[in-house]
């Protein structure tokens, strides 16, 4: 049976999801309506998002909301959880090169007050343990590691530093200080090679100095040597050529799911799905294997929808390009009901999107992807990116969304904003999306609407 | 041709050596003087070094990687102006063979950039010379510190980064033996911002120990000579790689180290942290500095008024009378 794509809230999801196990829905280990996270897990805030109608989605939002549930069972079960933190794409590959070992961003507690609307009181916890509001939320990572209620704690934990945020850096540290040992290496900062100084490409159409890679390559050879004594069997070059061989897999999909919606007329599936699905690129959402059947459900979804002319966003809507990930995901479905689509992003993982060489001896082929990362080199590259992609999908405005106390969002508006305006005409607003943004609604909606009228008077000019 | 440097831990003898004339920001009048225009989140420190930047045409600006608001005011700057601003990577790391070569790298660079701009190739004698008489200033400032008021102090050292020399206050004061032994710990100093330091004595206390980036912290040991002549840049990134103490190292232990050993030698009975808006790196120290040294801390934020507002007289005043 055919259904046509629609956004629904959770009391519609009960309805369809009883449907669908009527049709015959086959589930994984996780699977489950997914109101029940609301019960479980205080996950409150999806009682005030809209979802996908599709299998696809219910799939999507079943693993993404068990991550922590499959990680204390992977660890009961005895496998190696590593806590990587900051470099979003690059640890993971090498992590789950081996087996019995699962790596997860603890940064991704971040999400946890926007989820479960507050209620989990992470960020006065965070405030008592000396970090405060004048920080990212991703701050809620603090107590999440302390009260043991969310994830489970690590075995190792490793951060990248040097050319990172400020705030998490400092975030990071006070964990250490706590009492949380931390391997932390060192990324600089990437620079445009000097002249006649010997340089290699990097993916995402970068260059750097050879010698800043030979830097990365051999600190992340340390990173290699512990997650090797860790797993009780070394990572070598050939188990981490397949490892990044796998980690591939997920990028292709990721990569033809964001050009199939990307480019469609309309959207074939909304923004706040595809948000969360660009996310499982950085650590497969603790599962590589069911990452890549997650991501070829939707990608299947998508694609049949295109084909059939059936949107879920409506063609008129204005093409959005969106910089950096919102703290409250209800921002995403906000952008659709005032007349917007998201048709290009950079929630600060591009880096984790392209294509790990795989012509390259593989430690080689991880540093230049590591240094690739956006939030490591100038905010001009990051902007001449977004201005690459705003061309190839047609984008009509841009939306650079402020994470509340982040370093990096005090000045990178400001620039990228300028870098689109000065390339590509086009208009662009700043908005800060605090991890639950109701009371901002009236804010944020005239700010978007006004963008979004921008968007439109020009295509009648 | 003077050469601007924002971090303590650019090797300004390196810039010396190649016939320029480093010059500390701290000392600069002109520096975050009046009300930025600070938009949320952007570091008062980083948004005045970017506005001193831009007004100082004739001179080539150094900024560092030390933190994340520095690194983007670098971005920021050379959007407009390139070509005489150099971005110097300063290691988070230091425990790491990488680190070190990481910032030996960065002073080779920072030669090139400095002939490119009118600097000549440094000889090894001549290097060892400054070394030698920047190592011999930094000595005579730090046994100058308990002869100064906290302001002289934080005066001399800042000058010491803006032109070499170093002055001995004229009229030193005589510390009242009641005066509240303090030591002040934190992000950059600069001249307009003196005043605090008076501010903090005058409510009854002696600044012992000045710990900000522009104080005595800032004042690294001799460096280790050995092999000097078959290898100069390497004795000069040894001895910023190894003495530098700073907040944005990971870990941090250095740092603390460092501090331990003088809040104990001096007696500190509390700290004030001085932390510029914006500063994620030092505001989260507070906690950690309570609970390490289990002194009361008091935090105080640059703002707008330069030398201290009411609120902040105010502030300081009600924490010295905690300790009376």
């Amino acid at each position: 049976m055919t259904i046509a794509p629609r956004k629904l809230s959770l009391a519609e999801w009960d309805d369809r999801y009883d449907q669908l196990v009527r049709a015959g829905l086959k589930e994984p280990g996780y699977g489950g309506p997914l109101r029940r996270h609301v019960v479980k897990e205080s996950d409150l805030r999806l009682q005030h998002l809209r979802f996908d109608n599709s299998a696809a989605a219910l799939r999507l939002w079943n693993f993404l909301l068990t991550e922590n549930e499959r990680l204390h069972q992977a660890r009961a079960r005895g496998d190696k959880i590593v806590g990587t933190m900051k470099d979003l794409g690059t640890v993971p590959v090498m992590a789950y090169s081996l087996p019995g070992v699962r790596a997860f961003y603890p940064d991704g507690a971040w999400w946890t007050p926007c989820l479960m609307e507050c209620s989990d009181h992470l960020l006065q916890q965070a405030e008592a343990l000396g970090i405060d509001a004048s920080f990212c939320p991703v701050r809620a990572m603090l107590p999440a590691f302390l009260n043991g209620e969310h994830f489970p704690r690590p075995d190792l934990l490793i951060c990248s530093t040097g050319a990172v945020c400020d705030d998490f850096s400092a975030i990071a540290q006070r964990l250490e200080t706590l009492g949380h040992s931390i391997l932390w290496w060192e990324m600089p900062r990437r620079r445009q090679p000097d002249p006649r100084e010997a340089s290699c490409a990097l993916p995402g159409n970068l260059l750097a100095p050879q010698v800043q890679v030979d830097w990365v390559r051999e600190e992340l050879q340390r990173v290699a040597q512990s997650l090797g004594e860790l797993a009780g069997q070394p990572l070598d070059d050939n188990t981490l050529t397949d490892g990044i061989r796998k980690a591939n897999e997920v990028r292709h999909l990721l990569q033809a799911l964001r050009t199939t919606v990307y480019s469609a007329p309309g959207a074939p599936l909304p923004a706040l799905e595809m948000l969360v699905a660009e996310m499982l690129a950085i650590h497969f959402c603790s599962d590589r294997a069911e990452t890549v059947a997650v991501l070829g459900e939707l990608l299947a979804e998508a694609e049949k929808r295109v084909q059939q002319k059936q949107f879920i966003i409506d063609v008129d809507a204005v093409r959005i390009f969106w910089v950096n990930p919102v703290a409250d995901l209800r921002a995403m479905n906000l952008l659709e009901d005032w007349g917007g689509r998201v048709c290009g992003s950079d929630y600060m993982f591009t880096h984790a999107l392209d294509l790990i060489p795989e012509n390259l001896p593989p430690l080689e082929a991880l540093a230049r992807t590591a240094l690739a990362d956006p939030m490591v080199g100038s905010t001009a590259e990051r902007a001449a990116r977004i201005v690459r992609e705003c061309r190839d999908f047609h984008v009509e405005a841009v939306v650079v969304s402020r994470i509340p106390g982040a370093s990096h969002c005090a000045r990178e508006g400001a620039i990228i904003r300028e870098a689109v305006q000065k390339a590509l005409g086009l208009p662009t607003i700043e908005l800060e999306i605090p991890p639950v943004c109701d009371a901002m609604l009236p804010t944020l909606g005239s700010r978007v609407q006004a963008l979004i009228e921008t968007a439109r008077a020009r295509r009648k000019s | 041709m003077k050469v601007f440097y924002s971090s303590p831990w650019v090797p300004v003898e390196w810039i010396e050596a190649h016939g320029l004339q480093p010059c500390g920001v701290w000392f600069a009048e002109d520096l975050g003087c009046g009300v930025l225009p600070l938009s949320a989140g952007v570091c008062a420190f980083s948004e005045a070094v970017l506005r001193f930047a831009e007004t100082h045409h004739d001179s080539a600006v150094i900024f560092t990687t030390a933190c994340d608001q520095m690194r983007r005011s670098f971005d920021a700057f050379t959007g407009s102006q390139p070509v005489r601003a150099f971005l110097f990577n300063l290691p988070a790391t230091w425990q790491s063979p990488v680190a070190l070569r990481i910032f030996r790298t960065e002073v080779e660079r920072l030669g090139r950039f400095l002939q490119v701009h009118g600097g000549h190739a440094p000889t090894a004698k001549d290097l060892a010379q400054i070394i030698e008489r920047r190592s011999q200033s930094r000595k005579c400032l730090l046994e100058l510190a308990p002869r100064c008021s906290a302001r002289q102090y934080a005066e001399a050292i800042a000058r010491f980064h803006w032109d070499g020399s170093v002055c001995v206050p004229d009229h030193p004061p005589s510390p009242s033996s009641r005066a509240i032994p303090l030591a002040i710990v934190g992000g950059p100093l600069t001249a307009s911002q003196w005043g605090l330091l008076d501010l903090i004595e005058a409510a009854g206390t002696r600044i012992v120990l000045n710990a900000t980036e522009s104080g005595e912290r800032s004042l690294l040991p001799p460096f280790r000579l050995e092999g000097f002549s078959d290898d100069p840049i390497g004795a000069v990134a040894r001895g910023y790689f190894e003495n530098c103490a700073d907040v944005f190292q990971r870990p941090n232990t250095r740092l603390y180290s460092w501090l331990v050993e003088r809040l104990i030698a001096r007696g500190v009975r509390g700290i004030v942290l001085w932390v510029h808006t914006g500063c994620d790196l030092w505001r989260a120290e507070a906690q950690t500095l309570r609970e390490t040294f289990r002194l009361p801390v008091l935090l105080l934020e640059a703002d707008e008024v330069p030398g201290g507002s009411p609120r902040e007289a105010n502030r300081i005043q009600a924490f010295v009378e905690t300790f009376k």
